[in-house]
């Protein structure tokens, strides 16, 4: 089943709001991403069609952001923030304690499907470091303990009380 | 001077002061006094994107260094290119690239011609503080033609800028990020896009280069011509280079010719087909039924004897000749004077027959011209532009890009009445960048004109000084317009009235107005009228007279254009002059100091049928193949079976040559002297880059040795001799400049035609088809040009065979779900007149209820095609065809 398929209002919504339609190509391959939790070739050919921009033009878009999968993930994302500021406070260790517990590294998922990791760029919270995002959420001054509970709390309910965020996107929901 | 003042700046370029036109700049206003400033991202075809850092220069009261190829240069300013912190600045930007790129020149192509060696040489960059591994990129495939090699690459998206901005491709894409970034295309999907070969011209490294002839050479070693290529109107520059006198590879130089660097696929890896081993090398005579080698000596003699015979046993009406309009100017020049002197009959043609004569009899009848009153520059300059039937991309890519330039970069307004819909391609598609596009079929093009016109009409939008001074002319005209319905003119066409009204509007408007049309509209039926309606359409906005605005057809063979100027048709005679007008024929009699043939020549079909009905016994073909280019209705084949003698002269032995009595090999272009005239009438220098293959002679040799074994000797020492003569016949032919210089209206003409010759088949022309072929099915089959491939020249091309090797049938996604039908499979196409099989391939760009097959291979599909005559021309149409397709499973 295609995107305009199987999203045909969201997708007229997100066009709608760019005068300009190339603009809508990172919420279409958010959107895309949303599916099967990375971006497949057929959804960046169809996404191509969609804007009047050539396949490549979209991938370009793709490769160039670390929050756009363009390979299969685990059920939990974890993304690690390595630039500047979390590296100084211990992004290296982040990682390091969590390949010892999942036995992953970056780039790598665990062989239940669970858990991939990806080492990012900045994800502006630079004053809360060293944290990192799992799909939607944010988890920020990181200690082993918080690593351990963060990861074990997944593990079994798929959920985590010590999440922070998300606070970008997508906008938190106006209830109470 | 108040006017330099507001448009020039002065500055001083390292204490030099130079004056340059206001936006140049700093790095253009460097080069012009000679200071060369380093860079790999700036190139002057490009946007300026600065993101080399190479260009760093400093600018007195600036406080920082400024990237050259970004900075406007303003009046007053200072710049310094030799400082030391500039040096230093260069020196570090230069590290850091080295950090990464491998120390393999030895292995690169790129080595002695690479930006990046040639700048670590002038920094003696040898010592780095990086001791970090370089980074590697896993090597990827990219394409059989192009080869990359990521590693050396320094970033720069040259490649990726000239793909979107320049050719509007856009198959490039810088992937990842920061050093990480690597040039792919589509993931890890094989390149498909036009290739044009701009990538690898642009590259200032050796990241990306052509795998021709990869490993084969050090650029020192090659020994480079500068030549015109063979393989469209165009006319491009192209530097032909050789090794031992092997075609290395082809290139092209920004500045130099009318394509100023810019290539396409044919120009870029079309080099190799004149080398392809099928080359004929010995002159072949028939023995028995069968062609065998002979000698150069027996071959010239037998066929001097045979024409003798002929023309002395049934005069010399019973011989005729043809030409390509591949041959140069000089050959085209000589092959006329020989026929209508050695042989002395006007019953000669050339391959401008096929389309190029409607365009070129049109603009002689209303603006008294044979060429474009204007050049490519006023393409680029245009503010309104109107495409009708050029599938341009495709036929004449060079003209494309300057219609690209001039919406992409000079916002013109473009219209467009074509037979493509707007896709996103592989390739690209000039009608995606339109104002306002009418799809219409080939056929119909004459309808979207004539409702263009009424638009014109009905908007009030004729040309004030024109309703006043000619009213029996608009008045004819608005009548003719009046006798059509919007409704059957919006049922013809499949366009609105209000898309018409729009364009009329804008073309009113317009004050640089140009109109392009192509070899679709050209090759139609009825693609005379069409020319003359464009011109009607022009005249009646006021704008034929208008400078900067006009009519240009385009030229499918590379020197049509040529081949009309220099007389090798039937109906002229050198310069454009009319057979029929006794002055003319005085002149060219007293030039050649001769007199010439009095009965007016048959042109190519004329000629046919005379062979069929035996009142032509005997032909001289040079470089054409009828037999292979005519549809299978015409009998070229039966006919030219009845000859007696048949002798032609060619590259290969084609369909036509293998019927001949005795095939002379010929030396293709990249083996001869000589000039060719682009569509634009610009005359350009052919130099030869190797020497002829095997035996083979250049045309005009062949000719002239013929001509003095007939006792009418028309000798000449070199081609340059015949320039010569033909510059004495044509005055200032041939300027050889860097542009043309486009003839005026002829005003006279224009008055005479508004006098009352528009009335001559007005009422036909101003009447809308009916349905072209009743062959039975649906669905519209047209012919038409790939961009890989050229006539059937270039199918011998190992290259471009590598982009496409076989025939594949382009059908819509419509057409292609209804029939079920994926890219690959196999369908039968049938009408009344027979049926073909080939393979499909769906394309977003065919319009539903279309199919186009490229005419290049084989000659299957010929049955499928009627041939009509152009009452007026003689050019025969049979590129349109109505079948229907069923799929093979």
């Amino acid at each position: 089943m295609t995107l305009s398929e199987k999203y045909g209002t969201e997708i007229a919504e997100i066009l709608s709001r760019y005068p300009v339609k190339r603009s809508a190509l990172i919420p279409l391959l958010y959107l895309a991403q949303r599916e099967g939790g990375y971006i497949t070739e057929a959804a960046m050919i169809e996404i191509a069609g969609i804007l009047k921009l050539t396949p490549p033009q979209v991938y370009e878009t793709a490769t160039f952001y670390t929050m756009l999968n363009l390979k299969p993930v685990g059920t939990f994302h974890i993304q690690v923030c390595k630039s500047l500021m979390c590296a100084l406070v211990g992004s290296d260790t982040v990682i390091g304690w969590i390949k010892a517990k999942l036995g992953i590294g970056p780039g790598e998922t665990t062989a239940d499907g669970l858990f991939t990791l990806t080492a990012v760029e900045c994800l502006a919270a630079c004053g809360t470091g060293p944290m990192m995002q799992i799909n939607d959420d944010y988890y920020e001054r990181l200690t082993e303990e918080k690593v351990d509970r963060i990861l074990a709390d997944l593990k079994s309910t798929g959920s985590c009380a010590l999440k922070t965020g998300p606070f970008m996107w997508p906008e938190p929901a106006r209830n109470g | 001077m108040p006017e330099s003042k507001t448009d020039s700046v002065r500055l001083t370029i390292d204490g030099i002061p130079v004056t340059v036109p206001k936006g140049t700049l700093v790095i253009e206003a460097a080069r012009r006094v000679g200071v060369m400033i380093p860079h790999f991202c700036y190139h002057p075809k490009l946007k300026p994107d600065a993101n080399c850092r190479m260009c760093l220069v400093e600018v007195e009261k600036m406080p920082k260094l400024q990237t050259s190829c970004s900075t406007v240069a303003t009046e007053g300013m200072a710049v310094r290119t030799a400082t030391t912190v500039v040096n230093d600045a260069h020196k570090s930007v230069l590290e850091f690239i080295l950090a990464n790129h491998p120390l393999d020149c030895p292995v690169c192509d790129q080595g002695g011609r690479c930006d990046l060696q040639d700048f670590s040489h002038q920094y003696t960059a040898t010592a780095s503080r990086f001791v970090e591994t370089k980074r590697i990129f896993q090597k990827e495939y990219f394409s059989p033609l192009i080869e990359t090699q990521m590693n050396r690459c320094v970033q720069c998206l040259r490649c990726v800028r000239y793909c979107d901005e320049v050719m509007d491709v856009k198959a490039l894409a810088p992937a990842g990020r920061g050093t990480m970034t690597e040039i792919k295309t589509f993931g890890t999907h094989e390149l498909d896009c036009e290739f044009c070969g701009g990538c690898v011209q642009i590259c200032p490294v050796g990241a990306i280069t052509s795998r021709l002839s990869m490993y084969e050479y050090r650029p020192w070693m090659l020994k480079r011509a500068d030549t015109v290529c063979q393989f469209c109107g165009d006319g491009c520059q192209i530097t032909v280079q050789t090794k031992d006198n092997e075609l290395i590879e082809v290139n092209s130089e920004y500045g130099a010719g009318r394509n100023s660097g810019d290539l396409c696929a044919r120009g870029f890896f079309g080099f190799r087909a004149t080398g392809h081993p099928d080359r004929l090398t010995k002159p072949l005579i028939r023995r028995n039924g069968a062609l065998v080698e002979t000698t150069w000596e027996e071959a010239l003699e037998y066929t001097a004897q045979q024409i003798a015979r002929i023309k002395n046993a049934h005069g010399a009406q019973a011989f005729g000749g043809l030409i390509s309009g591949r041959c140069t100017n000089e050959e085209l020049y000589l092959f006329q004077k020989f026929m209508r002197l050695a042989i002395g009959t006007n019953n000669l043609d050339s391959s401008a027959r096929y389309g190029h004569m409607n365009g070129v009899q049109a603009m002689r009848r209303v603006q008294g011209t044979h060429r474009w009153t204007l050049s490519f520059e006023e393409i680029v300059q245009a503010d309104v532009l109107l495409l009708v039937g050029t599938n341009v991309t495709e036929t004449n890519p060079i003209t494309g890009l300057k219609v690209k330039e001039a919406v992409k970069k000079r916002q013109a307004r473009l219209f467009t009445i074509e037979s493509i819909r707007p896709a996103i391609g592989t390739i690209s598609n000039i009608t995606n960048l339109v104002d306002q596009h009418v799809c219409a079929l080939p056929t119909q093009f004459g309808g979207a004109v004539l409702a263009l016109l009424k638009a014109v009409v009905e908007s009030r939008l004729v040309d004030q000084r024109l309703q006043h001074e000619s009213p029996d002319y608009v008045g004819a005209v608005t009548q003719a317009l009046e006798r059509l319905s919007w409704p059957e003119l919006e049922a013809a066409t499949g366009a609105a009235r209000d898309t018409f009204v729009q364009m009329a509007t804008g073309l009113a408007q317009g004050r640089r107005v140009v109109v392009l049309a192509g070899q679709e509209l050209l090759r139609s039926a009825g693609g005379y009228g069409s020319c003359l309606l464009l011109l009607d359409l022009l005249l009646l906005t006021g704008k034929l007279t208008e400078p900067g605005c006009g009519f240009a057809p385009l030229a499918e063979e590379n020197n049509d254009q040529g081949a009309v100027e220099s007389g090798a048709v039937a109906e002229l005679l050198p310069g454009g002059l009319d057979l029929a007008n006794p002055e003319a024929r005085a002149r060219i009699a007293r030039a050649w100091k001769a007199d010439l043939p009095l009965a007016a020549g048959a042109t190519l079909v004329e000629m046919i049928d005379r062979a069929r009905s035996g009142l032509v016994k005997g032909m001289l073909i040079v470089g054409e193949n009828p037999v292979g280019s005519l549809p299978t209705v015409v009998g070229a084949k039966e006919a030219l079976q009845r000859l007696e003698f048949l002798v032609c002269q060619e590259l290969f032995l084609t369909e036509t040559a293998s019927l001949a009595h005795v095939v002379l090999p010929a030396a293709s272009s990249l083996e001869k002297a000589g000039t060719f005239t682009n569509q634009e009438g610009h005359v350009q220098a052919v130099r030869p880059a190797v020497d002829p293959i095997g035996e083979s002679r250049p045309d005009w040799e062949i000719l002239s040795a013929l001509s003095v074994l007939l006792g009418t000797p028309l000798e000449y020492g070199d081609a340059k001799e015949l320039l010569k003569e033909i510059r004495g016949v044509i005055p200032g032919y041939g300027l050889l400049g860097p542009a043309p210089i486009p003839p005026k209206v002829d005003r006279a003409a224009v008055e005479r035609y508004l006098a009352g010759d528009y009335r001559r088949a007005l009422a036909a022309r101003y009447t809308l088809a009916g349905p072209a072929d009743a062959a039975g099915g649906t669905t519209h089959l047209g012919l038409f040009q790939s961009l890989f491939h050229s006539g059937k020249l270039s199918t011998r091309s190992k290259g471009l065979l590598q982009i496409e090797a076989q025939a594949a049938l382009r059908i819509n996604p419509a057409d292609a779900a209804r029939l079920a039908l994926a890219d690959g499979d196999r369908v039968r196409l049938s009408n009344r007149r027979g049926e073909v099989t080939t393979t499909v391939k769906v394309l977003e760009r065919v319009p539903e209820g279309s199919a186009w097959f490229p005419d290049h291979f084989g000659q299957d599909t010929a049955k499928l095609f009627e041939c009509a005559i152009d009452p007026d021309t003689n050019v025969p149409a049979f590129r349109t065809a109505s079948v229907s397709i069923a799929k093979i499973s």
